[in-house]
């Protein structure tokens, strides 16, 4: 089967390099599911799952914000956070949910600034479970 | 004689916290090398891509392209926030001032060392909000990173430079300057015709990644900065814990001799009472 160069890096260090026969993404626009020769392609990130198959296996990962780029069948993600199903700490995730849901209870005391926060770890925490609950 | 026995003893205890700061700053730097070759890809990788999209920008323009007469620049300083370090925060707060000496200059210090300087000079300071370099996080850089977005889009300022210290290894720490704003192809690259698709349209798509660009780029130099620092902490602490051993074993010669000399005078003088009384 055709396959890609597939390249993600994060912050945190280089979680894959290698051979990839597809890769699904969450974009500010919507999934996107990038196969071989797909034509030169450049897109923001925003809060999702990623599904890569590579070598017939399916691996699935929690992956937010950054971007990706496509130029001559070399696919570079470039996520500020990616983290694999199997690496995810449900616990830590869940507890981060509970507490931005509890934050989130009583809006009207927050400023502006405080709520993003708390509204933008609410949803990285929900990115985390679904990902980590369907395992 | 009791002065020589007081200097040795002081030297020593000096030796002891300078060889303990030189261990922890090894452990340390063991951990921020670890975080410089991790960040590293992702770091090049990011300024790749965008040096790349920059350059094939055709048919689309975007404020954070725009070389506009430069008015007012905005520098972020990334120093240390402990001394002891040798010349590091020196030399990059030296090489920050040569840089900005004659502009019009905001800073953006990172670091305790980077906003005590600053502020003693009386250069105006945008935040002070990230004064320690070693506690800041990933989102910390995002954070500054879209301030500084937001207000290089409003005009504030015209071009955003970074100074930190390139940690090129653990004996060399060169401190050096990048632009990080506003975007600019690699030298020589010549305009190409692409044939990318850009999802959402350019313009929307620039908003989003030119802050996580910044991010990055931020958190790649504060790496290398941390790594330095602590490069830079054990070189000095090293040779310092060597100046010490020198001048224990030469003030210990010293103190030798006088005890030396004390008894072959003290003997003469036995000796010579002794005959004497014959």
């Amino acid at each position: 089967m055709a396959t890609f160069d597939l390249q993600i890096v994060t912050p945190d260090g280089l979680m894959f390099s290698g051979q990839a026969e597809s890769l699904v993404v969450r974009t500010v626009e919507g999934d996107v599911c990038i196969l071989p020769r797909h034509m030169d392609f450049l897109t923001a990130l925003g809060m999702g799952e990623a599904k890569l198959v590579s070598q017939g296996q399916t691996r699935r990962a929690a992956c937010i914000g950054g971007m990706m780029s496509v130029k001559d069948n070399t696919v570079k993600l470039v996520p500020t956070t990616f983290e694999w199903a199997d690496e995810i700490d449900a616990d830590r995730a869940s507890r981060a949910k509970a507490e931005a849901e509890e934050k989130l209870s009583h809006r009207e005391k927050l400023t502006d600034h405080e709520l993003a926060i708390a509204e933008a770890k609410l949803k990285r925490a929900l990115v985390r479970t679904s990902v980590a609950g369907r395992r | 004689m009791k002065g020589i026995k007081l200097r040795i003893r002081s030297m020593e205890s000096t030796k002891q916290i300078t060889k303990a700061m030189e261990m922890v700053a090894a452990s340390k730097l063991r951990r921020a090398q670890e975080k410089v070759s991790r960040s590293r890809p992702y770091f090049e990788t990011l300024f790749d891509t965008v040096c790349r999209i920059a350059e094939s920008s055709q048919g689309f323009t975007s404020p954070y392209l725009e070389n506009r007469d430069v008015k007012k620049t905005c520098y972020v300083v990334i120093a240390g926030d402990r001394g002891l370090a040798g010349g590091y925060n020196h030399n990059v707060l030296k090489l920050a001032e040569a840089e900005m000496a004659g502009k019009n200059a905001a800073v953006v210090p990172v670091g305790k060392r980077s906003l005590e300087n600053f502020r003693a000079h009386g250069f105006e300071i945008l935040t002070d909000a990230y004064y320690e370099a070693g506690d800041l996080s990933v989102s910390d850089c995002f954070t500054l990173a879209r301030e500084l977005c937001s207000r290089f889009l409003s005009g504030e300022f015209d071009r955003v430079d970074i100074v930190y210290t390139n940690f090129v290894s653990i004996l060399t720490q060169q401190p050096s300057v990048i632009t990080a704003l506003p975007l600019h192809g690699a030298a020589g690259g010549e305009k190409t015709r692409s044939e990318t698709i850009y999802e959402p349209d350019s313009e929307e798509l620039f908003g989003r990644i030119v802050p996580e660009y910044l991010g990055g780029l931020i958190y790649g130099a504060l790496c290398e900065s941390v790594a330095s620092e602590q490069g830079a902490r054990r070189t000095a602490m090293d040779s310092a814990t060597k100046n010490a051993e020198e001048m224990i074993s030469d003030l210990s010669l010293k103190y030798n001799r006088a005890r030396q000399g004390a008894i072959t005078q003290e003997i003469t003088e036995i000796v010579a009472g002794s005959t004497v009384e014959k």
